[in-house]
């Protein structure tokens, strides 16, 4: 049995999509993000954007690529809000780090895996959220870590949905 | 140096990414630092050309969906849900009647009240124009209480315009697109809306807390504010007109704080959570409709003629003499006039005349008088005999006596 290397399986396991997927998908996502809530009230628990940025992130297993889409789909968010810029750019960066670093250790065609993991990323992405604006800002905001949770679930449900769809789109060599 | 940079290139570049991100908050919060982070006192250039961005990017497919929505729910409200219409056609034609009979008693009130207000100089803003306007979409966020509705500048939304329900107000718009514009909430942490609790008077600034909750923040504790009680715009914040319905007081807490203060937590009347058509209030005017107008004139004319009447009454007056003439000797004063038809009657004698009597006081003897030095007994007054002549000299003061 041969042992790759984490950098050769990276470059082994790597996805592509075609380009129509790579701008449609985040746009889509933030279009939903904005939308659905005013749809489903305060049942609206997923975090689209973040979902996609572990994605793509995973998807890519490129740290660089996974922070910047993270950023840019962060600060599209922020720039939706009242809020300064950076908030949720601050936390999907890092979110979309971490996906990218993991993705290169772990298998990351196994749906259980993909669950755990966004999952998680969900719960490290409100933690830096709230740290920003609380921390940096100075802002009070009202923790409900039971909300987070459902939310971290929403997005793990969300994602065991999606990530196969769009696993369908990869180019295949 | 160039292998550390290749070995780390990816920390390096999230570093590089956070760093920068951090910086742009930092400046962002330095310009609206004024007490409220992240308020709505005007963004940067860059970040407003973000906004513009992002709500272009996601604005038209919103509407899109939002179209499409009311297009389906559209065609089963209008052509397949429609039993039960004549039905509830004819109970809403009775409620059409009642509501008529109350507004036309409301009417009258209110036309009093506004001239009485105008009697009082009052300058009240009222609702001129309002264009309506329908939700498309959220921030996407729980920490952010904002919305976007479809109207635009180019539907003449401009910034700091009221945005209301018939139920009450909702927020005032915050940033405007050519067919968009941005609602703040009222309770989003950085909107303000100076309001006015309605039986106790006690005025504030109604805030968003953390929750989500619009609250009256810097209240001095006062017993009297109760749950259920109606708050309304005091109309000082020259965005929402005044007296419009807020909400009721739901519940009283202390200030975290600062001792001595509360918060005042209020139940918004208008329904934050569901919305999907409101009104913009494109313009006020400190005047009052025609015919409201037409009632002030009619009440000035009426004002005229009770000036008049007053006028007349003091040359009446004037006319008419007086009880006591300056610069004309006493025995000359009208009030001693025997000529006049009705003289001035005088009290009559009192068959049993004491010392209150008038003209009939006893003089006060030395036992009576206080003693000086205070070291003297003080006797008891002897009983007053009665007095036959009931012109006698007035009492002289013990002072005098003593004197």
């Amino acid at each position: 049995m041969s042992v790759l290397s984490a950098e050769s399986r990276r470059e082994f396991e790597i996805h592509r999509y075609p380009v129509l997927i790579y701008a449609l998908v985040p746009i889509a996502a933030l279009v939903l993000q904005a939308w659905l809530p005013r749809v489903m009230g305060r049942f609206a628990w997923f975090d689209l954007p973040l979902v996609v940025t572990v994605f793509f992130a995973l998807s890519r297993r490129n740290p660089i690529q996974g922070s910047i889409l993270g950023g840019i789909l962060g600060i599209a968010e922020d720039a939706l809000t009242g809020h300064p810029i950076g908030i949720n750019g601050i936390a999907k960066t890092l979110v979309g780090y971490l996906a990218a670093s993991v993705g290169i250790l772990v298998n990351v065609e196994n749906h259980a895996i993909r669950l755990v993991m966004t999952f998680v990323l969900s719960l490290v992405g409100s933690m830096t959220y709230f740290f920003v604006v609380r921390f940096l800002l100075g802002m009070t905001i009202d923790t409900n870590w039971l909300m987070e949770l459902y939310k971290a679930l929403g997005n793990s449900l969300i994602a065991l949905v999606l990530f196969p769809l769009l696993d369908r789109t990869k180019i295949r060599d | 140096m160039e292998s550390f940079v290749v070995r780390y290139r990816n920390l390096l570049v999230l570093l590089a990414l956070l760093v920068a991100q951090i910086l742009g908050i930092a400046m962002q919060v330095r310009r609206s630092a004024n007490g409220q982070v992240g308020s709505d006192s005007g963004d940067g250039r860059s970040v407003r050309l973000l906004r513009y961005w992002a709500n272009s990017l996601v604005s038209p497919p919103e509407r899109a969906l939002h179209s499409s929505g009311s297009g389906v729910s559209g065609l089963w409200e209008n052509y397949v849900d429609l039993r039960h219409v004549r039905q509830q056609n004819a109970d809403l034609q009775k409620t059409v009647d009642r509501l008529r009979l109350e507004q036309a008693a409301l009417l009258e009130d209110a036309k009093q009240g506004q001239r009485l207000q105008a009697l009082l100089h009052f300058q009240e803003k009222y609702i001129y124009k309002t264009v309506a306007a329908q939700t498309i979409g959220t921030s996407g966020t729980d920490q952010s209480r904002v919305f976007y509705i479809d109207k635009g500048k180019n539907d003449g939304i401009d910034r700091d315009m009221a945005v209301i329900t018939p139920d009450g107000i909702v927020g005032k718009i915050r940033d405007v697109f050519p067919h968009t514009a941005q609602v703040l909430a009222i309770n989003d942490q950085s909107s303000g809306a100076g309001v006015i609790l309605e039986t106790t008077r006690i005025r504030g600034i109604l805030r968003g807390n953390a929750a989500g909750q619009p609250q009256v923040e810097d209240v001095i504790r006062d017993q009297r504010i109760m749950p259920g009680e109606t708050v309304l715009t005091a109309g000082g914040d020259e965005i929402f007109p005044r007296g419009m319905p807020v909400g009721v007081v739901q519940s009283v807490a202390n200030d975290p704080e600062r001792d001595g203060f509360v918060d005042v937590i209020v139940k918004p009347a208008a329904h934050l959570d569901q919305l999907d058509e409101v009104l913009v209030v494109t313009s006020t005017q400190p005047r009052f409709p025609p015919d409201q107008q037409r009632d002030m004139a009619a009440s000035e004319a009426s004002k005229g003629s009770e000036t008049e009447q007053q006028k007349a009454s003091d040359g009446m007056a004037e006319k008419l003499p007086g009880l006591i003439v300056p610069n004309v000797p006493t025995d000359q004063q009208p009030l001693n006039d025997t000529s006049n038809p009705t003289p001035v009657s005088k009290p009559p004698v009192a068959i049993h005349p004491d010392r209150f009597t008038p003209g009939n006081a006893t003089t006060p003897t030395t036992e009576d008088a206080p003693a000086t030095d205070g070291s003297g007994p003080r006797k008891k007054p002897a009983p007053k005999t009665p007095a036959s002549n009931p012109n006698a000299t007035p009492p002289a003061s013990p002072q005098g006596e003593n004197r």
